[in-house]
């Protein structure tokens, strides 16, 4: 049990980031800015 | 009736609560002064250079600082330790490095393409989406009541009418190359970009990140961001030439970064204590410093006419107006309740230690944390950095310009000045924490 431990944790730490809104909008906004960059450039 | 003990307890944690905000402003002064300051050394810089090389090499002297000024400041034992208690922020800090990155790059497009005086209030417009995402995500705002709110808002408002006018002035004899849609949207975006990686920021300190830390993992996402794109834009081997042939004047661009990053810990000192909707417009009066720098040191608006310097004023003066509404609009007692909901539900959600939360939201360490103590490893940090600046020193060729010394020590001194009393205080009230 005790060694599955850090393993479920991490697991549940990544669900919380990837379920998490104030990770998905600084990605867009990241994404959109590079596709701006690109199509200025 | 409540109790004597917890009424005493009561005005403590007021008192508490209204020297941090107090600290906060501070901080946000001193980060205006900080970053305006940060592009002084730009200036000296013989033109010939590409942009993209000049903001590379800022970026090396931004990591450089970014990891020895903590090392001096708390030890890197104190950087880890914050990271093991919240590492998912490590995600936020490498964002927020990248967006800063992707943002900077864009303004050197905007000012290419339309000019400082349309592109810097353009993107300056990142404190108003500050708010709108700390009111959205962070209850910042919430139950402050309408003098308090039409406070932040109006200043922010006036604040980015005062950067207008003073950029106007600033450039004015100076037109940009070609008036272009491209500039636009490249300000534009370079606003959202910055007014976005502003949620990192007021994410980690909620949950009791140090700025010091953060700051440390942010440099990556920084650096790491800026070598990629400079790296796709011009080549590797252009861009080794392009460096090589630069040599002369690294030391004052890598002395920007470091100036720029005592701005930066300031600024985001600043979030900490007053939230990012009050926090971003104060360190935002960086232009009104720069603008003094470019005045009074290098001569800048020298035999314009009446009109530029009436501009100047007017600017300034809306500057200091909308500074002052925010400054005089800290949260009160029902606003910080909701600010502790939401480190609430951060250190729920992320399973950080409740009470680490709240004594880092107080500006202080548990008692069960150990004190910060440097070790061999941050004095191997801080001489690697000071040799890279001597190096650069050596090989540096002061270039012909003619500067007004007078004015340049005077602002220094404020500099300095500003940097004792905020430190001080930081140090007194927090310990840095």
């Amino acid at each position: 049990m005790n060694a599955t431990e850090p393993n479920t944790k991490a697991r549940g730490r990544w669900a919380s980031i990837l379920g998490d809104i104030h990770f998905w909008v600084p990605v867009a906004v990241l994404m959109g800015g590079l596709l701006l960059l690109r199509f200025i450039r | 009736m409540p109790p004597v003990a917890n009424t005493q307890i009561g005005y403590a944690t007021e008192s508490r609560a209204k020297k941090l905000q107090l600290l906060g402003i501070l901080s946000g002064f001193a980060a205006g002064a900080w970053l305006g300051a940060a592009e002084a050394p730009t200036k000296l810089v013989s033109i010939g250079i590409s942009p993209m090389v000049i903001s590379l090499i800022m970026v090396i002297g931004v990591f450089l600082a970014r990891w020895s000024l903590p090392a001096l400041i708390l030890g890197t034992s104190s950087v880890r330790a914050d990271v093991l208690r919240a590492p998912h922020l490590v995600i936020w800090a490498l964002l927020a490095g990248c967006l800063w990155a992707v943002a900077n790059t864009l303004t050197i497009f905007a000012i290419r393409d339309i000019g400082l005086s349309i592109a810097f209030p353009l993107w300056n417009s990142n404190s108003l989406l500050g708010i709108l995402w700390g009111f959205l995500f962070f209850n910042e705002l919430r139950q402050a009541g309408w003098r308090r709110l039409a406070g932040v808002l109006g200043g922010a408002l006036v604040m980015c009418a005062g950067a207008t006018l003073l950029a106007i002035a600033s450039s004015s004899g100076h037109g940009p190359a070609a008036h272009s849609l491209n500039g636009v949207w490249a300000a534009l975006g370079a606003g959202i970009l910055w007014g976005t990686m502003y949620i990192p920021y007021r994410k980690a300190y909620l949950t009791g990140m140090n700025p010091l830390s953060f700051v440390t993992f942010f440099s990556f996402g920084e650096l790491g961001m800026m070598t990629l794109l400079s790296v796709s834009s011009l080549g590797l081997a252009p861009l080794w030439q392009e460096l090589l042939g630069a040599r002369s004047v690294i030391f004052w661009l890598i002395l920007g970064g470091f100036v720029w990053v005592i701005g930066d810990i300031f600024q985001q000192f600043a979030a900490k204590y007053v939230g990012i909707s009050r926090g971003i417009p104060l360190s935002n009066s960086n232009q009104l410093w720069g603008l003094l720098w470019g005045i009074f040191v290098f001569g800048e608006l020298h035999g314009r006419n009446s009109s530029i310097y009436l501009e100047v004023i007017g600017g300034s003066l809306l500057m200091m107006l909308g500074v002052g509404a925010i400054a005089f609009s800290s949260a009160t007692g029902q606003e910080q309740t909701r600010w502790k909901e939401a480190a609430i539900r951060e250190s729920d959600r992320y399973g950080v230690a409740a009470d680490f939360v709240e004594a880092r939201m107080d500006g202080r360490q548990l008692v069960t944390e150990a004190k910060p103590s440097r070790g061999a490893l941050d004095w191997l940090l801080v001489v690697f950095a000071t040799s890279v600046f001597v190096i650069f020193a050596a090989m540096a060729r002061v270039p012909q310009l003619s500067l007004h010394w007078g004015p340049a020590a005077l602002l220094t001194a404020a500099l300095f000045l500003l940097l004792i009393i905020c430190g001080l205080a930081l140090w007194r009230t927090t310990r840095f924490h």
